[in-house]
């Protein structure tokens, strides 16, 4: 972080060579496509680089603001392209959310961080259903409370209730959780 | 919390020549402001240049065309007034404010008109001028009013009244600043050509 704040080039490097396999899955996971994807992991590290001086340490880790660049950003291209609809049918039919969360690929497990993502892979396949499905289609696709509730066909009540026990579980869970770069 | 969630997607390793691409952007957008910084300092620089070259351009040609104006009346002085048999020179010494001057008429009878240079005279007061005088045989008409805030000589070519009048003599008063329609004023020289 701090070689990042000085400017150093050879720290971007190594942020990329260290955060890029998880920005692009994200990415990917969220536009299911790999030529956006690939973009967004551009803009992110591009954002990163000319902003890292807006990280607060005492706010937070640094991977999850970078996953939360990469989150904006995703949601961003898919609400630019007028896909949203047409991407989140085809995510409802492949139904892809479900499967790569419960069957992670395990040729990726030499990446940095692959401890991190079994814990919270498993925090999030600890839930309920119900809950996890409300969780990936806030989180993973950017919908608000009433589009889950038109999407699940539930009460706008039910899907709020849902969303605060999930959020609650996995702050219980994921806590502890700190970030393995320095 | 939620923050972590990104964690929860497997990841996806990135084809080799992204990592080329991705740094080539973040870096060459830190590098842009300078080049642009660089880029505007030189348009800058030639948008000056050419504002200068054409406020200097500009000045010059006035300053040329000024000068040509300057030639062309020497070049008539020369050839209508002094080398023409008909043109008659009168010199007036006069006084004022205390210093010694002179008066000088180039009087072109066949032309009718005279070119008279004031040499020595004294700058007026802020509410005063210099006013030549032609005296004719009908009475005095006014020629010029000469404004002097300077040390420095003047010349200046006038036409002689056109009512058939003749011109006998000139003139010279301190008058307001404006003129007067006859002469009021202190007598600067008086003299009969």
């Amino acid at each position: 972080m701090r070689r990042l704040k000085a400017r150093d080039e050879h720290a971007l490097q190594e942020l990329y060579d260290t955060l890029a396999p998880w920005v692009l899955g994200l990415a990917y996971r969220i536009l299911r496509d790999e030529a956006e994807a690939e973009e967004v992991v551009g803009d992110v590290f591009v954002k990163v680089w000319r902003q890292i001086h807006k990280h607060d340490s005492r706010r937070g880790p640094l991977v999850p603001w970078v996953l939360s660049i990469t989150r904006n950003r995703a949601l961003d291209e898919l609400r630019r392209r007028g896909r949203w609809w047409r991407k989140a049918d085809r995510l409802a039919q492949a139904q892809g959310s479900e499967e790569e969360l419960e069957h992670p690929a395990t040729h990726e497990a030499t990446v940095p961080g692959w401890p991190l993502h079994r814990e919270v892979h498993a925090a999030l396949a600890t839930l309920p259903d119900e809950l996890r499905r409300v969780v990936t289609l806030a989180y993973f696709e950017g919908l608000s409370h009433s589009q889950i509730a038109r999407r699940l066909r539930q009460p706008l009540g039910t899907v709020k209730t849902r969303l605060r026990a999930a959020h609650r579980k996995l702050t219980e869970q994921l806590a502890h959780l700190e970030d393995w770069l320095e | 919390m939620t923050d972590w969630l990104g964690m929860a997607v497997p990841p996806r390793t990135p084809r080799p020549e992204l990592k080329g691409r991705v740094l080539a952007r973040a870096l060459a957008r830190r590098r842009w402001p300078l080049a642009l910084a660089a880029a505007l300092v030189v348009v800058a620089a030639g948008v000056g240049s050419a504002w200068w070259a054409h406020r200097t351009i500009a000045a010059l040609e006035a300053e040329r065309a000024r000068l040509a104006i300057r030639v062309a009346a020497l070049e008539d002085t020369v050839a209508s007034f002094i080398h023409d048999p008909a043109t008659r020179l009168t010199q007036v010494p006069v006084s004022t404010g205390g210093r010694v001057g002179s008066v000088t008429i180039f009087a072109d009878s066949v032309r009718r008109r005279w070119l008279v240079r004031c040499d020595g005279l004294a700058p007026n007061a802020r509410d005063q001028a210099y006013q030549l005088w032609f005296l004719t045989d009908r009475g005095v008409r006014p020629a010029a009013v000469m404004a002097m805030d300077r040390d420095q000589p003047m010349v200046m070519g006038l036409a002689l009244p056109q009512s058939g009048e003749r011109v006998t003599g000139a003139a010279m008063t301190i008058e307001p600043r404006a003129g007067s329609a006859s002469p009021s004023g202190p007598m600067v020289f008086h003299v009969d050509l």
